[in-house]
């Protein structure tokens, strides 16, 4: 993880440096890119996201505040509104807690058992969380985020954070195809 | 697990199997286009430039920039992917002068740099930019503007740069550094060129060599890939190809770009000698590349450009003087060539190509046709309506929504229209002279095609409230791309439809959940250009790209192989390429027809295949053209050419087609030429254009057109008996092209060394390929 001390000098130099914000822009793009994909499974809307995510970053890098999460917190942040904003302008109002699965172009679960590999298939099944807990599972699994992190960009409390992992967990168990054998050996 | 978070959490033994299946998965990596990170940089850095306040100049720093200077450079370098070399320059100056070097991350040597970006060349610190920008040597031959944005100089090159070729920049050594101002009575000493000459190389992109078998753009065969924003939505108020792909554009005055006059000029024609001062023009024609980077601007106070169907000229609406606009045509270095009318009010329509010498528009709903002396043709006296206006372009006919009806006007019959059926509209010519256009039935709209605009059949009707509009033919006429739009006004967005010239197989065109309108599919078929709308109510301009599956499988399994063989010999590996000879081909190179590794001193660095084409006389092979480059310390000095002969192994065992072998059977090589010493043939191409071919020649330079005729450019038969043709050269794509007519047959073309570039340096050596005509 490239957070750090080294990170928020950055980014106050980013406040008023534009290599400095290009350097942040280099160092968060495939993070943010990556989350955003995962988000709306859909490249050109992956696209649209992480730009309008950087520039929102920009003009907004000057209210930025440490407040002891990383920068890419915050990153985070803006890259889940931005995929709210775009799904409420689709459908209307979305609930965020525990709404309905988006809207996917991956294949159905089964499908993906049949003609994909193992670790394909497991994140395949991730695809059809709720959104909320899809979210936790990547920022863990995939981004290797703390809890504590987790919950800052997700706006819960960790507890909250914790309750959403489980729930995903416990889903996976329950739909994860037999030949995984998922059990106590 | 590893993790006493995760451990802490799941403590239940059947979860941390799940989590242990987690943490040892990871997702794919999504799908990323490569240009996308450049992409959004550029324009970040553009906004950032913009909105963040800038450092505070070094003290020492001893120039200013005006803004007319800092524009069209700073917008080269937000327009998109630019390509920075690396390079380290240490600059020279009196004894106590600080020596400056810059070297940024492994930016020299790079490859696959794109041919219409602008070059940008960093420096760390204060240098004689006029002598800096002076000293630079560009080779090939390339003719370039050279800007400085801040410490950074921007190299645009005024063509296209070539395909296929390793450009080296050079700063040469000056004798005696140019002094600079000084804009203060403290002495500095400004660091200049160095004393020994620095080198930066670079290599720009392979493009696909051209098939044997053609692809075919029917509906099912064509693959979406995916969507780039050309530029931000306002900032492109009209788009259309050149028949070269790249995109000319209308765009509101003030936009940044190479060669745009700084804001505080504007764009106003200035004041006529005998009239009052010119209107102020709103927008002015852009020359783009295919990624939306502004090239060049081509007609300040221009607009709704539109290309001639080749050779390199635009027509455009000028603004001239109080209330009037001017009908031009220029070139696309922006060089007017003819001024053919001056009318009263602005057209509300861009003119119209009718072949490559007439140009149709309409005045205050009356239709016009002018030569390219401006001669009005006579015995036109049509009232048009709102509808499109389409040139064939097989045949001097328009196709004219024309106020009594909408018909088809022949220039050469002088007679009268011919009628279309009522209410068509829309219309669309193809590249082979087919027509299709629309009729709004209702809430439905049919789709009408005529072969050779003639003998029009109803092909498709659009399903009940979904009107169809914006036809756009595919390069090969096999398919159109049009767009769908529901009328019942629920606010859907319209999206794209592939079909078939038959109305066949319909399918739908780009991702499910985005608007796509107004289609233009570019001339090779690569990228269709659209529109679409933002949230705050704007509208950009986009790109899609469309790849048609091939079928060309003997092509792609011998080039497949050759590209085995080419590795295995820049890896010096001979085993590994003598694995792809059969008998007779390692006895050829065993013989000395051709070196299968580098020769001495120096090695095999980089190929790419010119051509690849089936035989006309032997069945199962194909012969495939590399030219190979040889290196030494590092730099390319010299190249050969190979005409490979594949032939197809094991063909009376196999029983499943895919499964052939191609090996090497045969190899002929030219002479070694070396590089750096005049301009280069990069890629010759045989094209069907019936009743006859077209062989396309092309350069690695920038030419002295006038050297570029019959008499050094030549197609020879069997005999050596020069055949007829007509040689035409593109010089903003180093392109020649000779129209001949070939029957089946092998032929050799030759380009004598009387083609010199712009520099008058002539071909190192004479340069010639075999071509074999097969149908």
């Amino acid at each position: 993880m490239p957070d750090g001390f080294e990170d928020r000098e950055l980014v106050e130099r980013a406040k008023q440096d534009p290599e400095a914000f290009g350097a942040l822009y280099d160092r968060y793009f495939p993070q943010i890119y990556r989350f955003a994909y995962s988000r709306v499974r859909d490249q050109s809307l992956a696209e649209d996201v992480t730009s309008e995510v950087f520039f929102k970053a920009l003009r907004n890098i000057k209210r930025y505040t440490y407040s002891g999460h990383p920068f890419s917190s915050w990153l985070y942040q803006i890259t889940l509104n931005a995929v709210a904003d775009h799904y409420r302008g689709l459908h209307g109002e979305v609930d965020l807690e525990e709404g309905a699965s988006l809207p996917s172009t991956a294949p159905a679960v089964v499908d993906e058992v049949v003609r994909r590999d193992r670790s394909r298939r497991v994140w395949a099944a991730i695809d059809q969380l709720p959104r909320q807990q899809r979210a936790a599972m990547v920022l863990k699994f995939s981004e290797d985020r703390k809890i504590e992190e987790i919950a800052q960009i997700l706006g819960k409390s960790s507890g909250a954070v914790k309750l959403l992992l489980h729930r995903a967990v416990e889903r996976l168990r329950r739909e994860l195809p037999p030949e995984f054998e998922i059990g106590v050996t | 697990m590893n993790d006493p978070e995760l451990e802490e959490l799941f403590g239940d033994p059947a979860d941390r199997a799940v989590v242990d299946l987690l943490k040892a998965s990871r997702p794919a990596a999504p799908p990323l286009d490569p240009h996308f990170h450049n992409y959004l940089r550029a324009k970040l850095m553009t906004e950032a430039q913009r909105t963040l306040p800038a450092r505070a100049s070094r003290s020492w720093f001893p120039f200013t920039l005006s803004p007319k200077t800092l524009a069209p450079a700073m917008a080269a370098v937000a327009a998109g992917f630019l390509v920075v070399l690396g390079v380290e320059i240490y600059l020279h100056g009196q004894t106590a002068a600080p020596q400056v070097a810059y070297n940024i991350r492994q930016i020299d040597k790079q490859t696959n740099v794109g041919t219409g970006e602008p070059i940008v060349i960093p420096f760390s610190g204060p240098v004689d930019k006029t002598a800096v920008a002076e000293s630079v040597v560009i080779q090939p031959a390339t003719s370039v503007t050279k800007q400085w944005v801040g410490q950074n100089l921007v190299i645009i090159p005024d063509h296209p740069l070539s395909p296929n070729t390793t450009y080296s920049v050079t700063f040469k050594p000056l004798a005696t550094p140019t002094p600079t101002p000084k804009p203060n009575p403290v002495v500095r000493q400004t660091p200049a060129v160095a004393p020994t000459p620095v080198v930066v190389h670079f290599t720009t992109v392979r493009p696909p060599v051209a098939p044997i078998v053609p692809p075919s753009f029917t509906s099912a065969n064509v693959n979406y890939g995916y969507d780039s924003r050309l530029a931000d939505s306002g900032t492109i108020l009209s788009a259309a190809w050149t028949p070269a792909g790249q995109v000319l554009a209308t765009r509101p005055v003030g936009q940044l770009g190479p060669g745009a006059p700084s804001p505080s000029a504007g764009a106003t024609p200035s004041a006529t000698p005998s009239g009052p001062p010119a209107p102020k023009a709103t927008s002015d024609v852009w020359l783009m590349s295919s990624l939306g980077t502004p090239i060049r601007i081509l007609v300040p106070g221009g607009s709704l450009p539109a290309a001639a169907p080749s050779g390199g000229l635009v027509a455009a609406w000028q603004v001239a003087s109080r209330n009037q606009v001017s009908l031009g045509v220029w070139d696309l270095q922006g060089n007017l060539q003819a001024t053919l009318v001056t009318l009263n009010a602005v057209p509300d329509r861009a003119p119209v190509w009718i072949g490559e010498d007439r140009i149709a528009y309409v005045d205050q709903g009356r239709l016009h046709v002018v030569d390219l002396h401006g001669t009005q043709a006579s015995g036109l006296a049509l009232r048009v309506g709102q509808g499109r206006l389409a040139a064939s372009p097989t045949s001097p006919r328009l196709a004219v929504d024309a106020a009594d009806g909408p018909v088809i006007v022949d220039l050469r019959a002088g007679g009268s229209p011919i009628a279309l059926p009522s209410g068509a509209s829309g219309f669309a010519w193809s590249s082979k002279g087919d027509l299709a256009f629309l009729v709004r039935q209702g809430t439905t709209s049919d789709l009408y095609v005529g072969a050779d605009g003639q003998a029009f059949q109803k092909v498709a009707t659009s399903p009940d409230g979904q009107t169809w509009s914006d036809l756009s033919w595919s390069p090969d006429s096999t398919s159109l791309l049009l767009a769908t739009t529901a009328t019942n006004g629920n606010g859907t967005s319209p999206t794209l439809l592939l079909v078939n010239r038959d109305g066949s197989s319909p399918t739908s065109f780009g991702a499910s959940t985005k608007e796509y309108a107004s289609p233009q599919w570019s001339p090779t078929g690569d990228l269709v250009l659209f529109t679409r709308g933002d949230e705050a109510g704007g509208r950009a301009f986009w790109t899609a790209t469309a790849t048609p599956s091939t079928s060309d499988s003997a092509a792609n399994q011998a080039l497949a192989e050759v590209a085995k063989f080419m590795l295995a010999r820049i890896n010096s590996d001979s085993v590994a390429a003598q694995a792809e000879l059969d008998e007779s081909g390692l006895a050829a190179y065993q013989a000395g027809a051709s070196s299968l590794l580098g020769p001495a001193g120096s090695h095999f660095s980089r190929y790419y295949p010119v051509t690849v084409q089936a035989s006309g006389s032997k069945p199962n092979t194909i012969l495939v053209g590399v030219r190979i480059f040889s290196a030494k310390n590092g730099v390319e000095t010299s190249f050969f050419e190979e005409q490979l002969a594949l032939v197809a192994q094991g063909q009376h065992f196999a029983l499943v087609p895919p499964a052939h072998r191609y090996l090497i059977d045969a190899v002929t090589a030219s002479p070694t030429m070396p590089l750096g010493h005049g301009p280069t043939v990069v890629s010759v191409e045989v094209v069907q254009t019936p009743p006859g071919e077209q062989v396309r020649v092309h350069f690695d330079a920038d030419l002295k057109p006038e050297t570029v005729s019959s008499g050094t450019i030549q197609v020879k038969d069997a005999d050596g008996n020069v055949v007829d043709a007509h040689v035409s050269f593109d010089a903003d794509n180093h392109l020649a092209t000779l129209a001949v007519k070939l029957k089946p047959g092998t032929y050799q073309l030759v380009v004598t060394t009387g083609v010199t570039d712009i520099n008058g340096a002539a071909l190192a050596q004479e340069y010639d390929a075999p071509l074999v005509i097969s149908r």
